[in-house]
Order: structure tokens, then C-alpha cells, then sequence
């Protein structure tokens, strides 16, 4: 395990994802496609929590998709500890699944009703024919309970999902990923189907693991809110492409994307006191077919002036730690 | 791996599957009739030779004396054509039927659950050969193709079986197909994948037990379909001859003058075994549907029932309050088990032009009180206690007329989840006018559009997409438009549950924009039910915190956010991001909220309170009022001011 903690871990570069929007007809052979994700390069370091946040339509969860193998790239590469894992067949991908497990955002649907909780957290090991003994396997089930903050954990076993809360269940779905001892876990909006009182301790889990199991953790999200506490970094995605991207710190309180500006702006603050200005962007992000020519954010952009119809701003440095593609960014 | 897989699913469960489903099963009258009609035909044919009084398919003493005997003391249903006892007959004919009614619907089950799991589950090109056999098998009309295939083969048992079982399968295919790819689409498939299980294993595990209950209900439906084909078959002289079944014994007698002779024992007996046999699977099919189908298990908004000890009451509210809730109680009834004590001594007031927050976890009552206002409580949900006054009237004491007068053109409601509360198929601008129409049926029917336009408008959608459909709207246009139909009458009250919920942070923050914007410009009093208190915190005038079923703070916003005298509400905005702080450790509230069929003795709070004492666990707190209105449901706020 002992390996430098900041080496390249998990790397994409200019990864893209176009779908087909609607049936290819005989008489039209160039169809319109979807660009989900549009280029998205970017690196992940062992034991580090990323945040994507971006509104639905961003092409997150795809991105999220891809890295799992779970969608094909249309382009670019994916690369883990080096090898390149774009594309591969289904026994090739087998190990590394192991490695890069995923949280899905809805604990009642991602939980097969009929299984009981350890069914579904025993259901990985028999998958990759881990554990010697019955009992050997067991006991990783157990453990992955406990850890997963589900104390007593033999209460839990014989329990089918809808006998558990909404936490519950997503410590649960947690657990059935941990068993496979990951070394990264994609979490797809986590918390967001989860009480607010609730939410907080799924997010405490995960901050928990990363420490104890040295578990990478890309964090998809669209409340940049939630992410304040355990993300290291920050990466803002709009249409598919990341506009902004930085250390916590950085985009929290250098924002320099007017994006990001809207997006912390918005952010709902528990305290009638602190009323402040919102930035509320019109309308919703645009269909993924026709991407607006030049900024692609430009049609919502507070601060829209002529140059940002024409050209597409390029990922410009901040400081060594912090990138944003904007065209009002000093240079 | 297959093998290892099952032997691990015997690990101790608390009840069997089966136990499970047969609790629910009895509950079922009309499946449990079915139930008993069927074990006593298969009883009868079971034991056929032991039940029938004489040997199978042997002549008494044939003559022309014994065609056609009336019932009598040798013969209880009298004799058939060939001087039979036909209640002998009727008995073995139980045996025929049911075992081609069996073994066919075996056959289709077996072919048709086969081809619609590989057309759902694999897609593709097996899809469309598949699909494409099965429309083709649909529009080919089964009896007369049953009829020539009998008529070429040989008409034995086996061929009849064969026949049928082979032609009825499409049903299934179609129905086993549609299931497949609902479940196919569900997350915890993908979360299997991304697990790394192939698709055997998917298929075996995670589809296969959740088409199963529907293969079930086929199966029963295929087994009485099979038994009518074969007595069709039988009816016009195609059945076996060397196994007389209920449909050849009507062919028997009808084709040899039976109704001429005035012998209806000879029709009547076999018409009603059929009858006896498909109506007892039709039955069973039934209530096995209601408990294994989980599309059909919803519990349906109706009227509530006659209400346990409401008497209208003359009611002297504030000037300006518009709505006013005194001390609400709740109760869900299930029969056999303690009431659910989903709302508990409630009071809120509203004024008029005010923006009330009700904040709670789910399971908290919070949705069960806003129902009861609209009087929309499922069947179980009972008013035991309280008033709600509308305008000084009490809407508690009104009968259904006197409430749809109010609910909706008065007070209306948005529902949580804008997609599943538009109907799919209507256009957006349709719905919207039946919301007027319906509530006001005077409304002048050219000035509809009109209306529908400007409603839109009002909720910032432009509109041209009146003519579009639901799912041509994202997300926050489809709330956007219910809360256009709740203003579709142009209510004093709109209550508002959980709007925002499934949006995202920038959506969230229009719609909030938008609802504030409304609520100036058309002088509404709005109650806004959320689980966020930060989403309330910059609109709300007053917010009401709930906590299983009870109140557990109610005041002005700034009190609740900068005083919070409940230990609930500390917690609550504990656990929620500061950014100005970031890298802390969020506090979570550990453990979860009380279940309201098995509450705590005393505080509902007490489990989970950090600032729990011994008289918490005994005495449930009364709401206790503080300066500046403010109650707090909490001991330790006894005696402060």
C-alpha cells in the first residue's frame, strides 16, 4: 500500500461522450448528437476526495459512468496507475473493478428488494470468488457493516432493504462496496435523495473511510454546499466540459468562473440574518445537442460581453493549483 | 458459482419467503376462495376412482332404458347418451381437463417466460426476432389454428397438450419482456455490473426474482385458458376419444339429441365443472396479483373516513388569520396493530400574506397534516382530534360537497415530484384548463386559453409550450407548471410539499424566487413543507419544526435560527455545511426518528437528545410558549421566558 501519496493515480485526458439523439433515418446520415461529456481532462491522486459539482445535464454522472467502464468513451483515454483502461473487455475489467467501486444517489433503487443485506453485501465476494471459507467470508461482511457504521452488524444481516431508513441504506449500498476493499469509490450524489439530518453522516462515513482505508473518493454532486468539508479539491463542470477547477479553498472563496460565483451564491444559509445577494441564473442548462458557439456558457452568463459569442475560452492557470476557462480572467 | 451462490441464500432468515407471502395471501378473500374452488377440483380428480360410484367409463347395463335417466337414487346425476353415470364421468372428466390445463400451460409458461426474459433482458437483434415471432404468432387466430393442427395430427392427450401449450405462450412472452426491462433499468442492476457480475448472474439473480411473481400469475392464467381451449377442442369432436373430458361430454350430449330428450343433467353437469374450474384460477389469479404484483400495492388519496368526535364549533379566529389548526391529531388505523400516532396535538396559524415553513425529517407527519387540511387523508388516516379553520369555518366538520369547494380553488396543494403528479399523456396546457374547468365549471370556454396563457406566464414559461408534453419539460419547468395549476383558481392558501426537493441547487433557488415573487404579487399565504431548514431560512415569516408527529419548536424565523430553545432544532442547524467554516466536522444527529406505530414512552426526541434526563424518558413535554409567540415542546424549556 505504501506508494508516494500524490503519484498519478487515476488520470482522464480530453475523454469525451456523444450519444445519439434519436434513430439514424436512411435519408439523413448525419444524425445530432448529445455531447454529454465534451473533453474532460483531469487527475485524481491516491486518498483524495474530487468533487464534480454541476447542475443535471452536465455531463457528470457520464463521467462518473465512464471512469466505472460502465459507459464507453466516444474519445480520449482513462488511465489507472498508469495503464490504460479505455477500453477494455469485460474479463480484463473483472480486477479492476474491485479497485473502483461506485455509490449510486438512490438507496431505494439501488438496492434489489429481494435480497437481504447480506445477500447483497456477500453478493461481490461470490462475484470474484473471494474468501476461502464461508466463514472467512462472513467475517468481511461483517466488517464491511461495521465500517460502513452499521453497529451491531449481525442486527442488520437478515434485513431486506425496505425494513431500513434511507441512511441505512445508503450506509448499506457503502458496504456491499467496501467488501471489494476499493481504492476509489465514484459516489453519484450521494446524499442528495437523503435528509438533511441525515446527510451529514453519510458525508462524516465517507470523510471516515478515506482516512482509515485510504480510499479515493470522487464526490458527484450539484450543492457545492455539501462538498465544503471533506472535498480537497473542486471541479466545476458546465455542458460537459470542467470550467473551473481547484483546491477547496480556491473555488470556495477565489471563485473565478461566474459559474462557480452562482453556484456558491445559491447555496441555501440557515440563518435568516445572513440574507444575501443571489445570483440566480436564468433559465436551465441548454440541451446537450447544439452546444452554444463560443463560451458555452454565455447565453446565462451574468456577465456576457461580445468576445464570449465568438471564442471558446481555454483552461487558463490561477496559480499552480487552481485553472478556469473564462474570458474575463486577468492574464 | 451458481451452485455456492444458492447455498448461501439458506442462511437463517427470520421467515421464509413463503410465510411472508402467505401472510399477505390470506388476506386476499378472493384468492382465498379461488384457492379452496381449485384444491377441491384437484382433490376430486385426484382421488377420482375412490369419489365415482362406478368404474370409469363403464356402462352399467346398456339399453335403451338407461339413455338419458333423470337423477335418482343409483344415478344422482343421471345417465348420459350411452347410459353412463354421468356423475362418474363429471368426476373423471376433472382428471382430463386439469391435467391438459396443467401440462399446456407448462408448455407456454416455460417457452413464453424463456423469450420474453432474453428479448428484455438482452435487447438487440433476439430482441427483434423475437418480438417480431410473437406479433406475428398474435395476429394468427389461435382456435382455428389449434382446430387444423388437431384435426392433421392424431387427436391424442398428448398432441392436444402439445398443441395448446405451444400456441399460448405469447401472452406471457409480451408480459415477461416488459417486466424484464423495467427491472433491467432499475440502479441496483447497475450497481451489480459496476460490482463486476456478468449477466448470467443479473439475470439469475436480480431479474429473475423479480419477474417471478408475474410468471406466477401467468401461470395461473394460462392454466384456465388452456382447460377452455381444450374443451373447445373436445366441444367439436377433437378430443381424445380414449379420455373423456368435461368438453366431450357436452359434445357427447348435445350431439346426440340430449336437448331434445329434455336431458339437461348431461349439459349442465360439465358446463359447470368448467365453469367451477376457471373461475376458481380466475380468482386465484386475482389475489395473487394483489399480493405479488407491486405495481398494484399504492395506497390511493380518498376521502377520509366519517371522523372520530369533531363537532363544528363557533370559532372566533384573529382578524387576519386565515387558516388556523388547533390542536391536530392523526392517527393512521391498521387493523390488528396500534394506531400510527402520525400528528399529535398540532396548532398553527397562518396569516394572510405570510410564508409559513414546516420543517421535519420524513416520516415526521409533516405531509399527513397538510393532507388532512385538503381532507386528502388516505383510508387509514383518521382526524381523531383538532380543528382546521378556514376563514372562521370549520373545514373538519364539512362533508365532502362543502370541502371540494374549498380544496383546490381555496386551497390547493403542490405535490412533491412534478413528474409523476402530471399525467403523461395530456399536454401541460390541457391539464391546466381541466384544473380551471373542473373547479369552476361556469368559466367561459373560449376564455380558457386565455387563462392557460396567462398562468404560464405567470410562472415564467412562455406559452408556447402549452401544447407540449410533460416529458418535453425539464424538471423545473414541470414544477413551474404545477404550481401553475395550483393557481389555476386563484386560491387565498397554497401549501407547498417539498417543491424543491429533487432540484437542483439553481432550479431550487428559481422556484423559491418564483414562490416568493407570487406571494407578493398575488397576496398569497403560503405553507412551504421542507426537510431543509436552510431552504426556508430566507423566506419564511414563521417556521413550525416537527418531530414525530409532534411540535417541537414553533416561531418567527429569526428566533428559530438565532435562538433555538429545542435541543432538535440546535441539532438540526448543527448538522448543516457552514461554508464560512470549512473542514470541520459536520455533526450529525445520531440515530433515527422514532417510528409512529411504536413511539418512546415519554419525549419523542428523548433517544437521540443530547441533553436527555430522566424526566424525558417518563413525561411527554407539553409545548411550552416563551416570549415573542414562540413554543418550544421541550422540558427544558419549563419556566423560561
Amino acid at each position: 500500500m505504501k506508494k508516494p501519496a500524490n503519484a498519478k493515480f487515476l488520470e482522464t485526458r480530453g475523454l469525451k461522450k456523444y450519444f445519439d439523439a434519436g434513430k439514424r433515418w436512411i435519408f439523413s446520415p448525419n444524425i445530432k448528437k448529445v455531447h454529454a461529456v465534451d473533453g474532460v481532462s483531469l487527475t485524481l491522486r491516491r486518498s483524495e476526495v474530487l468533487a464534480l459539482v454541476g447542475e443535471s445535464g452536465c455531463g457528470k454522472t457520464t463521467l462518473g459512468l465512464m471512469l466505472m467502464g460502465l459507459e464507453e468513451p466516444t474519445d480520449g483515454t482513462i488511465f489507472f496507475e498508469g495503464r490504460d483502461i479505455t477500453h477494455l473487455a469485460d474479463h480484463e475489467r473483472k480486477d479492476l473493478r474491485r479497485k473502483i467501486q461506485m455509490v449510486f444517489q438512490d438507496p431505494y433503487e439501488s438496492l434489489n428488494p429481494t435480497q437481504t443485506v447480506k445477500e447483497i453485501i456477500s453478493e461481490p465476494l461470490h462475484v470474484h470468488n473471494i474468501g476461502e471459507s464461508q466463514q472467512e467470508r462472513d467475517e468481511r461482511v461483517i466488517k464491511a457493516l461495521e465500517d460502513a457504521g452499521l453497529k451491531p452488524a449481525d442486527t442488520y444481516l437478515t434485513r431486506f432493504p425496505h425494513e431500513l431508513s434511507g441512511g441505512q441504506r445508503q450506509r448499506v449500498v457503502i458496504a456491499a462496496a467496501l467488501v471489494l476493499e476499493p481504492e476509489i469509490i465514484v459516489a453519484d450524489e450521494p446524499v442528495s435523495m437523503l435528509d438533511v439530518s441525515i446527510r451529514a453522516e453519510v458525508i462524516n462515513l465517507l470523510a471516515e473511510l478515506r482516512i482509515s482505508r485510504q480510499i479515493a473518493v470522487i464526490f458527484i454532486t450539484h450543492d457545492l454546499g455539501s462538498v465544503g468539508f471533506f472535498a480537497d479539491r473542486v471541479a466545476v463542470m458546465y455542458l460537459g466540459r470542467i470550467v473551473e477547477i481547484g483546491t477547496m479553498l480556491d473555488v470556495l472563496e477565489r471563485p473565478q468562473h461566474p459559474y462557480t460565483k452562482a453556484l456558491l451564491s445559491v447555496i441555501p444559509v440557515p440563518n435568516p440574518r445572513l440574507r444575501h445577494e443571489r445570483i440566480i441564473l436564468k433559465g436551465e442548462t441548454p440541451n446537450p445537442v447544439e452546444i452554444p458557439p463560443g463560451c458555452r456558457f454565455h447565453p446565462r452568463c451574468p456577465v456576457a460581453f461580445d468576445a464570449c459569442r465568438l471564442s471558446d475560452p481555454p483552461m487558463t492557470t490561477v496559480s499552480k493549483t487552481h485553472q478556469a476557462a473564462c474570458l474575463l480572467m486577468p492574464k | 458459482m451458481q451452485t455456492t451462490l444458492q447455498s448461501s441464500t439458506t442462511f437463517s432468515r427470520p421467515e421464509s419467503g413463503f410465510t411472508v407471502f402467505w401472510r399477505a395471501f390470506r388476506k386476499s378473500r378472493t384468492g382465498l376462495v379461488g384457492l379452496i374452488m381449485l384444491a377441491i377440483a384437484i382433490f376430486v380428480a385426484l382421488f377420482a376412482p375412490a369419489i365415482a360410484p362406478y368404474e370409469n367409463a363403464a356402462a352399467t347395463s346398456v339399453g335403451i332404458a338407461d339413455i338419458y335417466q333423470p337423477p335418482s337414487a343409483a344415478h344422482i346425476l343421471g345417465t348420459d347418451d350411452a347410459g353412463q353415470d354421468v356423475f362418474t364421468n363429471f368426476i373423471f372428466g376433472a382428471r382430463v381437463s386439469l391435467t391438459v390445463g396443467f401440462f399446456a400451460a407448462f408448455i407456454s409458461i416455460f417457452i413464453g417466460g424463456i423469450f420474453g426474459l432474453v428479448a428484455g433482458f438482452f435487447g438487440g437483434r433476439w430482441e427483434t426476432f423475437l418480438m417480431r415471432l410473437t406479433d406475428v404468432m398474435l395476429v394468427i387466430p389461435d382456435l382455428p389454428l389449434t382446430v387444423v393442427i388437431v384435426a392433421l395430427t392424431k387427436p391424442s392427450l398428448m398432441n392436444i397438450i402439445f398443441v395448446i401449450g405451444i400456441l399460448g405462450w405469447t401472452t406471457t412472452a409480451r408480459v415477461v419482456r416488459s417486466q424484464t426491462l423495467a427491472v433491467k433499468s432499475r440502479k441496483f442492476v447497475l450497481r451489480a455490473r459496476a460490482i463486476g457480475a456478468g449477466r448470467l448472474h443479473i439475470l439469475t439473480r436480480h431479474v429473475l426474482p423479480l419477474v417471478m411473481p408475474i410468471l406466477v400469475v401467468q401461470a395461473v392464467l394460462a392454466i384456465s385458458l388452456a382447460i377452455l381451449n381444450e374443451s373447445t377442442l373436445s366441444f367439436i369432436g377433437l378430443g381424445d376419444p380414449t379420455a373423456p373430458s368435461w368438453g366431450q361430454m357436452l359434445n357427447f350430449a348435445f350431439g346426440r339429441g340430449a336437448m331434445s330428450v329434455g336431458a339437461w343433467w348431461a349439459l349442465v353437469v360439465p358446463g359447470f365443472g368448467i365453469v367451477w374450474v376457471v373461475l376458481s384460477l380466475t380468482l386465484l389469479g386475482q389475489g395473487l396479483e394483489q399480493v405479488l404484483n407491486p405495481r398494484l400495492d399504492t395506497h390511493h388519496l380518498m376521502p377520509g373516513r366519517p371522523k372520530v368526535g369533531t363537532e363544528a364549533q363557533a370559532a372566533h379566529p384573529a382578524r387576519d388569520i386565515i387558516l388556523d389548526v388547533r390542536n391536530i391529531s392523526i392517527h393512521y388505523i391498521n387493523e390488528g396493530k396500534p394506531p400510527a400516532r402520525a400528528v399529535e396535538n398540532v396548532s398553527l396559524s397562518l396569516r394572510e400574506g405570510d410564508l409559513l415553513g414546516l420543517v421535519g425529517e420524513s416520516g415526521c407527519g409533516k405531509t399527513t397534516l397538510m393532507l388532512s387540511l385538503l381532507n386528502l387523508l388516505p383510508a387509514a388516516g383518521q382526524v381523531v382530534n383538532g380543528n382546521v379553520y378556514y376563514k372562521g369555518r370549520d373545514l373538519t366538520a364539512m362533508n365532502e360537497d362543502e370541502i371540494n369547494n374549498i380544496r383546490w380553488s381555496r386551497i390547493s396543494i403542490i405535490f412533491q415530484g412534478a413528474m409523476n403528479a402530471l399525467n403523461p399523456v395530456r399536454t401541460v396546457g390541457d391539464q391546466i384548463a381541466e384544473a380551471i374547468l373542473k373547479h369552476n365549471p361556469a368559466f367561459p370556454k373560449n376564455k380558457v386559453p386565455e387563462r392557460v396563457a396567462e398562468l404560464l406566464d405567470l410562472v415564467g414559461i412562455a406559452s408556447a409550450h402549452s401544447d407540449h408534453f410533460p416529458h418535453q419539460y425539464s424538471g423545473g419547468m414541470r414544477q413551474r407548471a404545477m404550481i401553475a395549476m395550483a393557481l389555476a383558481c386563484n386560491p387565498d392558501v397554497v401549501i407547498a410539499d417539498e417543491p424543491t426537493t429533487a432540484l437542483d441547487v439553481m432550479i431550487q433557488a428559481q422556484i423559491l424566487e418564483l414562490l416568493d415573487e407570487l406571494r407578493k404579487k398575488l397576496g398569497l399565504s403560503v405553507i412551504f413543507v421542507t426537510h431543509d431548514l436552510g431552504v426556508v431560512a430566507e423566506l419564511c415569516d414563521r417556521v413550525l419544526v416537527m418531530y414525530g408527529g409532534v411540535t417541537a419548536e414553533y416561531a418567527g424565523v429569526d428566533t428559530i435560527y438565532n435562538e433555538p430553545k429545542h435541543p432538535y432544532t440546535q441539532e438540526l442547524l448543527k448538522a448543516f455545511p457552514d461554508l464560512t467554516k470549512p473542514k470541520k466536522k459536520l455533526s450529525s444527529i445520531p440515530g433515527y426518528p422514532p417510528r409512529l406505530d411504536d413511539l418512546p414512552a415519554g419525549c419523542r426526541f428523548a433517544p437521540r437528545c443530547p441533553a436527555v434526563f430522566d424526566r424525558c424518558q417518563m413525561e411527554e413535554p407539553g409545548l411550552h410558549v416563551l416570549k415573542n409567540d414562540h413554543h418550544v415542546g421541550c422540558h427544558l424549556a419549563e419556566g423560561s421566558k
